[in-house]
């Protein structure tokens, strides 16, 4: 043959290399490119996943945000209500302030008026027994039944008669004080 | 800062002077060897050097027996000596040291082993992505076969041929018998996906390149005997094998090994996948 071919070396060498073949592939390249391909998928698997908590990340930042408009919206509509309710209260509360001073006004009126209408009893009672005492020692000496009670009628009228113009003077007073 | 830069600064200027001595005794070492080989007389041959080239093509002289079976080149016995050690290496890595491997955290020697596997893996999923298992085992066997049965060359181990000399064992790509078993080989296992993926169809289709055995096996005996034949030549000649045959052994032994590995893995991945192919139906209808 030209160039020294053999066909029986040519067929010892392939069988040579389909031994060695067969031995590398399941001695080196089965088991290394096992290896390597279980190490790719297992990360490309936590790249997907990477990719995946990265986009839920984003979805819940976009709702966190959106959460967190809606919270503010509230918290302003709740802050509103209750400005208005606070200033519902104060109104309340300065009315009913406003009730009670008038009710203390008008106890105070009231008992001013009992406490004058005391005074002026008492008085008129002071009045009558002085009045009594001094009759006693100016008629002591003119004693008569006749002339003791004509002087009485006289005393009472009189009385009377100053404690109605008194009387008539201090019920004026208010209205001269308005 | 500026006592660090300064430092820097001499050391590069060291390291450029160091390399200016290397390439100065470098061209001096190569300038003393053309002298001597166009000055100084060559030591007596026992052959001349068209039987040496001769023989290192064809190898009708240096035979050599083969388990005392049959009467082989040298070629024969350097395959067989590069697969045993391989398989050997193989059965250790996988008994005593792959099974300690950690799928997730590798280390060096992991890397390393994975870097050589994930090439053809990867080259493998690139050229032919339709069916990856099998060529990518096949064009991993061929790459570490013909990287390692190239390399094995810069050994030098001999063996006693059948006549009572010696014979140094070759590349055992360097024998055309050695390539051509690589090419047909080849060439069956794209036929073979032609034919286990789109029938007898896919393989028709595949046979259309029936060149390519002869081309794969041509281009392989072709690169490694060019190797072979200058280094033959270097030797023969005793004032060139002072300093040439470092720079032609790395030059037609290394690079050879990377570049035929790449070439013919490429070539077979491509092939395949092309052959392994789902086609097309066409549409009646012309559209």
């Amino acid at each position: 043959m030209p160039l020294n071919i053999d066909f029986l070396q040519v067929l010892l060498h392939m069988l040579n290399f389909v031994i060695l073949a067969g031995a590398l592939s399941l001695l080196l390249y089965k088991p290394i490119a096992s290896m390597i391909k279980s190490r790719r998928e297992y990360y490309d698997g936590l790249a997907d996943e990477n990719e995946r908590q990265a986009k839920e990340n984003s979805r819940m930042k976009e709702e966190y945000e959106k959460k967190l408009a809606e919270v503010d919206r509230e918290i302003d509509v709740m802050r509103s209500e209750a400005e208005k309710e606070s200033a519902e209260n104060a109104k309340i509360y300065i009315d009913r302030a406003n009730e009670k001073a008038a009710a203390i006004i008008s106890a105070a009126e009231k008992e001013a008026e009992d406490r004058k209408k005391h005074i002026l009893e008492s008085a008129q009672t002071e009045i009558g027994e002085l009045v009594l005492s001094a009759a006693q020692k100016l008629v002591s000496d003119t004693v008569t039944p006749e002339r003791d009670s004509a002087l009485y009628d006289e005393f009472v009228r009189l009385a009377e008669g100053t404690l109605a113009d008194k009387s008539g003077e201090s019920k004026e007073e208010p209205t001269d004080g308005k | 800062m500026v006592k660090t830069i300064a430092k820097k600064t001499k050391d590069k200027k060291i390291s450029g002077r160091t390399l200016f001595i290397i390439i100065w005794l470098a061209l001096i070492l190569l300038i003393l060897a053309a002298i001597f080989a166009v000055g100084l007389p060559g030591g007596e041959k026992s052959e001349s050097i068209k039987e040496v080239m001769r023989d290192g093509v064809l190898h009708e002289n240096d035979r050599v027996s083969l388990f005392g079976l049959v009467t082989v080149n040298p070629a024969v016995v350097s395959a067989y000596a590069v697969s045993a050690l391989l398989i050997i290496v193989a059965a250790v890595l996988r008994i005593f040291v792959i099974p300690k491997f950690d799928r997730y955290h590798p280390k060096k020697f992991q890397c390393l082993l994975e870097k050589a596997v994930g090439f053809f893996y990867d080259m493998a999923n690139t050229n032919s992505p339709h069916s990856t298992a099998f060529v990518g085992a096949y064009i991993f066997s061929a790459g570490v076969y013909i990287f390692v049965s190239t390399i094995f060359e810069l050994f030098g181990l001999g063996v006693t041929t059948v006549s009572g000399g010696y014979a140094s064992l070759p590349a055992p790509l360097a024998d055309i018998n050695g390539a051509l078993g690589m090419g047909i080989l080849s060439f069956a296992v794209i036929l073979g996906a032609g034919l286990v993926k789109n029938g007898i169809k896919g393989m028709l289709g595949a046979l259309k390149d029936f060149s390519l055995p002869i081309s794969m096996s041509f281009r392989l005996f072709g690169a490694l005997l060019s190797g072979l034949l200058v280094t033959e030549l270097v030797y023969y000649y005793t004032p060139l094998s002072f300093v040439l045959p470092v720079a032609v052994g790395v030059m037609f032994t290394l690079l050879h090994a990377i570049i035929q590995t790449y070439v013919l893995a490429t070539l077979v991945s491509t092939f395949y996948g092309e052959a392994a192919e789902p086609k097309k139906k066409k549409q009646k209808n012309g559209k």
